[in-house]
């Protein structure tokens, strides 16, 4: 990090959540590469990072599609604390990675311990609209209720994709101008205080 | 330059060595041969590295450690950049766990002991604080460095509370640290004060313990009366006897566990030099795909990763490898050498078989077998038509065998052989095409070769043979030229039988194809001039075109010569008026369009000097031809003309040469004897005049068209050329002259005298004269037929014919006086009024020496008295009123034009 020079373009942390197969990775790839992958394989922890502009100012995007599994999601949290905007994406064919946002929205306002973190609730897939399980309303009420965005996308056709990007970078970058203000004006964050644990014996 | 690639993204982002990875990102070449490093966290994994399109690289991570960039290098791009990191790491590998590399037995027990580090402190902290939240880690690397030999662990002898502090705490406030460092002091003074207090609260266990050591000495002794104070011994020998057993028992399992870790180091093996192990096949795929870049590609790398390897299984999979790479060259050396093949092909070829290390000089068998191939062709191509040339033939002699079975086909067959062009001009022009066609690719091969464009060695001694190579082509090429058209220049014993003869046509027909040769022949030679071949190259070709030229001259010239000579048939004694020069016949005029074709054709066709050609009359031997052949052409008119008037007689014509004049002695006068009304041709006379008249206008006009067209056209005729064909018609003219005038003034003349004395008359007459006598008056007229005769053909010829004829009558009259022994009076006065009105009416065609003769016969006769001279006067007068018309036609203003009567 050190090497890097100072004047580098502002560099926003974006990293996908959700279940298994919901399109993360597709969803990544649609938006970095414009190519869409068919075929199915379970992702680790897979990162990219380009330039590109943001109304018109030069910034880096840096993606972290995670694992969506069970059996990778020990190191989750690790890579959670690095993130500064979450994409919490469903899939709207499968009701199950539906109720599993909940689960992920609960684990990054407990690693962020942040309740206005950046966040967009994605339903993906909307190309399959025959195969859908999860209603727009149901959807949208729940980020209602979180005070998020609800948006619906498809990796395959790009339906939404640049836009849910994006609009997760303008909440990123118009929450680090804000905590910039709040910096200067009071210092240190109150939010990083440790607990202490006391034992008695 | 291109941008450098530049990766973007990477799946996964860290793994342990041997992890494959897809790495995204752009600029990554546009095949997968333009990929030309990769480094994973500063490990070369090229081998590993399989290029997927232009943003997509799939490879294996290599056995780097910790944090590290993907750079991508192609060729084109260079060394590339990286926005994302991979990390390395080591993981613990047991015999049960699978792992893509090498694995090294010492460090297996360092990262062992490493993988247990963490963990076994988790669950609580010395300083009683949450770790909860210590997002932050402090990297590993710079504490081992901040503390080298030391750990944070805390059960190891080397423990540092620095470490341990700055490991696990140094996002810790200072307040927490405190609060920690109390609640340790607390945990310590408690350990200590807690002796005595500890043996009170376990008073119960402390006696147990105490009765379980007495029991356990009561034991002791017991069994050491019972088995002997050797206990230990005894211990020790079934220890070692289970040992035993127990290897026995094992054996089996450790050297299976043996085996399959050979095994798998084997399958290791395997699989990471599966690329070596592929090879063959991929290489026979890729041969069979004719995909031989990607073959020469893995060869190279293969050979630069294995050459100087010792062992014994690559060195079998390299020599499998070797032997279809040979195998290859080979092929692709066969190839090379089948022709045709375009240039293009045979460099990729050659660059296969260079780049493969071919134990041939590719570059050099390619143009070996290219001028063999070049030679094969000429030789092909000379059989070809010669075939055509051999049946041809064969058809003429089978049409005259048949002649008299049909006469038509006869007619036809000659008449397509006219059209038909020539064999050997077919020849010609395939030849040159066939090396306007090849020699280029020749030639561009040697110099790529040369150059050293296509990285073949250049042997010593090959541009020499190259050049001979070259030359022996560009000769033969021309000898085989010379051989179809122009075979007299050739080098009778050394070349005729190198190159095969030909049947050359008529020169009738081969004047008409050659200029088409020419032109064939230029523009072969146009394109081997912009090769820039060696001048030595060239100059044979310049010579052959200068001798090709000169011949061709020649040809035009002797077919012109021949096609004049056929005028002779051509001519139909028509006299034509028109322009100045009236009185010709059209056979001049197209002889003069003869030459002046013949002089435009040459000049359009051979006098043109085009690049790098030797100019035709530069050449003293060109020059010596021409005069020679157009003194040739020329005097053949003057053959046509003389044979026209004089040698009419031979071609089976029977004419009475008899004088045409009209005598008082009896037979009746026919002006134009009795022939064949059907023959158009003129009586004789008439025949001299025309050609006469012709030879003058040929002479003075034609010759002189000629010469300046000659002059005009650049041709650099010698004067005496010209000089000598003018000497010839000058002399025909004469001759023609002399002819016409022996043959109408001798008899005329020879009538004279008959006449004078017809009726025995004698000059001593007594008769009183009343006129002129007959004699003189029919002199008159045969003089005015003369004239018409004449003028009929030409008037310009009068001048030349009648002052002759009237000076030979001058003299014969002069003789006649002179030869008379006695004059009576009246004889005087007749003899006077005669040669008067003969003086008289002759004047406007006398020369002087008539005038002289004229006055000399006056002189001769007796002078008379004045009285008796005018009865002269009074004749004279009556002979100008009754002879008015003859006076008219011999008056000098006829010359200027026609007579009407
Ligand atoms: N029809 C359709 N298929 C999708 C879409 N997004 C992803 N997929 C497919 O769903 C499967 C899982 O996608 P992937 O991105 O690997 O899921 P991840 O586990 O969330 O990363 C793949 O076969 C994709 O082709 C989409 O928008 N529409
Ligand atoms: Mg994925």
């Amino acid at each position: 990090m050190s090497k890097k020079p100072v004047t580098q373009p502002a560099l926003h942390k974006v990293i996908m959540v959700g279940s298994g197969g919901v399109g993360k990775s597709a969803l990544t790839l649609q938006f970095m590469y414009d190519e869409f992958v068919e075929d199915y394989e379970p992702t680790k922890a897979d990162s990219y990072r380009k330039k590109i502009l943001l109304d018109g100012e030069e910034v880096q995007i840096d993606i972290l599609d995670t694992a969506g599994q069970e059996d990778y999601a020990a190191i989750r949290d690790n890579y959670f604390r690095s993130g500064e905007g979450f994409l919490c994406i469903f899939s709207i064919t499968e009701d199950e990675s539906f109720q599993a946002t909940q689960d992920f929205r609960e684990q990054i306002l407990r690693v962020k311990n942040d309740e206005n973190i950046p966040f967009l609730l994605v339903g993906n897939k909307c190309d399959l609209e025959e195969r859908r399980k999860v209603t727009y309303q149901e959807a949208s009420d729940r980020a209602k209720q979180w005070g998020v965005t609800y948006v619906e996308t498809s990796a395959k056709t790009r339906e939404h994709v640049d836009k849910v990007f994006f609009d997760l970078m303008r909440e990123i970058r118009a929450r680090k101008m804000e905590e910039n203000k709040t910096n200067n004006g009071r210092g240190k964050d109150k939010n990083k205080r440790k607990k202490i644990k006391c034992v008695i014996l | 330059m291109p941008p450098p690639p530049v990766v973007t993204g990477l799946s996964p982002i860290e793994g342990p060595p041997g992890t494959r990875i897809i790495i995204r990102g752009e600029n990554f070449g546009t095949k997968s041969s333009d990929l030309i490093g990769l480094k994973i966290c500063g490990c070369d994994c090229l081998l590993s590295a399989e290029w997927k399109s232009p943003n997509k690289i799939i490879a294996r991570s290599g056995p780097g450690k910790g944090k590290g960039d993907v750079i991508v290098t192609t060729r084109l791009n260079g060394v590339g950049t990286c926005n994302v990191s991979f990390k390395g790491y080591h993981e613990t590998i047991g015999p049960m766990k699978e792992s893509a590399v090498w694995v090294e037995e010492a460090p297996l027990f360092v990262w062992g002991r490493h993988s247990l580090s963490p963990g076994s402190y988790q669950q609580e902290d010395p300083l009683g604080l949450s770790v909860e939240g210590n997002d932050k880690k402090f990297p590993e690397d710079d504490l081992l460095e901040l503390f080298p030999n030391a750990t944070g662990d805390i059960s190891s002898e080397n423990f540092s509370a620095c470490w341990f502090l700055l490991e696990n705490h140094h996002c810790t406030s200072f307040n927490d640290l405190q609060a920690g460092l109390l609640h340790l002091r607390r945990k310590v003074e408690g350990q200590k004060e807690g002796q005595l207090s500890f043996l009170k609260a376990n008073v119960g266990s402390v006696m147990d313990q105490a009765d379980t050591i007495a029991t356990l000495m009561d034991k002791f002794e017991k069994d050491a009366s019972v088995y002997g104070s050797e206990s230990t011994r005894k211990l020790e020998k079934s220890i070692k006897e289970s040992e035993r057993e127990a290897r026995k028992l094992f054996d089996d399992v450790l050297t299976r566990r043996d085996r399959a870790e050979k095994t798998r180091n084997a399958l290791n093996v395997l699989a990471r030099f599966r690329f070596l192990f592929c090879l063959p096949c991929v290489i026979d795929r890729n041969i069979r795909k004719g995909e031989y870049d990607i073959v020469i590609n893995d060869y190279t790398r293969v050979k630069n990763l294995f050459n100087k390897s010792e062992v014994p299984v690559f060195k079998t999979a390299l020599s499998e490898i070797e032997k279809r790479v040979v195998g290859l060259q080979k092929m692709l050396h066969d190839k090379l050498q089948k022709m045709p093949i375009p240039i293009e092909e045979q460099k990729r070829l050659i660059r296969y078989l260079v780049n493969l290390d071919a134990p041939y000089e590719p570059a050099w068998d390619a143009i070996r077998s290219y001028s063999n191939y070049i030679n094969l062709r000429f030789k092909q191509c000379y059989e070809e038509h010669k075939a055509g040339e051999n049946a041809v033939a064969e058809e003429l002699c089978k049409m005259k065998n048949s002649q008299s079975a049909s006469k038509y086909s006869k007619f036809n067959s000659s008449y397509d052989s006219l059209n038909a062009v020539p064999e050997n001009i077919l020849f010609v022009e395939d030849l040159c095409q066939l090396l306007s066609e090849l020699f280029p690719d020749l030639w561009k091969l040697g110099q790529s070769y040369f150059t050293g464009e296509l990285h073949a060695n250049v042997e010593v001694g090959h541009q020499a043979n190259f050049k001979n190579i070259v030359m022996t082509i560009i000769d033969l090429f021309c000898k085989t030229l010379r051989s179809a058209v122009i075979p007299h220049t050739l080098d009778k014993n050394a070349d005729k039988a190198l190159v095969g003869a030909w049947t050359i046509p008529d020169i009738d027909i081969i004047a008409l194809w050659l200029p088409v040769c020419l032109r064939y022949i230029r523009s072969t030679y146009k394109i081997l001039i912009k090769l820039d071949l060696p001048s030595e190259a060239l100059d044979i070709i310049s010579t052959f075109i200068l001798d090709f030229k000169l011949y061709c001259m020649s040809v035009l010239l002797k077919q012109t010569t021949e096609q004049v000579r056929q005028l002779s048939s051509q001519e139909n004694w028509k006299i034509e008026f028109a322009g100045t020069h009236s009185g010709i016949t059209e056979l001049p005029i197209e002889f003069e369009e003869l030459v002046q074709t013949v002089i435009r054709l040459i000049k359009e066709s051979v006098l043109t000097t085009e690049q790098r050609e030797i100019s035709l009359l530069e050449n003293a031997n060109a020059q010596k031809e021409l005069d020679k052949q157009v003194e040739t052409l020329l005097s053949s008119f003057y053959s046509v003309l003389k044979s026209l008037a004089f040698q009419d007689d031979e071609s089976g014509y029977n004419e009475d040469h008899s004088p045409v004049v009209s005598q008082l002695i009896g037979t009746p006068i026919t002006a134009y004897r009795n022939h064949d009304a059907n023959n158009h041709i003129p009586i004789w006379e008439c025949r001299l005049l025309t050609t006469l008249s012709n030879c003058q206008y040929t002479n003075n006009t034609v010759l002189v068209h000629i010469s300046r067209s000659f002059t005009m056209n650049g041709y650099s005729l010698s004067k005496l050329a010209i000089e000598n064909v003018k000497t010839k018609f000058t002399s025909l003219e004469k001759a023609l002259l002399d002819a016409y005038l022996e043959h109408k003034s001798d008899p005329l003349v020879g009538t004279i005298e008959p006449s004078m004395y017809l009726g025995r008359f004698d000059w001593d007459t007594n008769n009183i004269p009343s006129d002129i006598r007959p004699y003189a008056k029919e002199c008159i007229n045969n003089l005015i037929h003369v004239h018409s005769e004449v003028y009929t053909v030409s008037p310009s010829l009068v001048e030349s014919v009648l002052p002759q004829v009237v000076q030979t009558i001058a003299e014969e009259l002069f003789r006649l006086m002179s030869c008379v022994k006695k004059f009576s009076l009246a004889g005087i006065q007749q003899a006077r009024a005669d040669i008067c009105a003969l003086q008289e009416i002759l004047l406007p065609y006398s020369t002087p020496k008539a005038k002289t003769f004229f006055n000399d016969a006056l002189d001769i006769i007796p002078s008379l008295e004045k009285s008796s001279s005018t009865i002269i006067e009074d004749i004279l007068k009556q002979v100008r009123v009754r002879m008015r018309l003859q006076i008219l036609c011999l008056s000098s203003s006829a010359l200027n034009g026609p007579v009407i009567t």
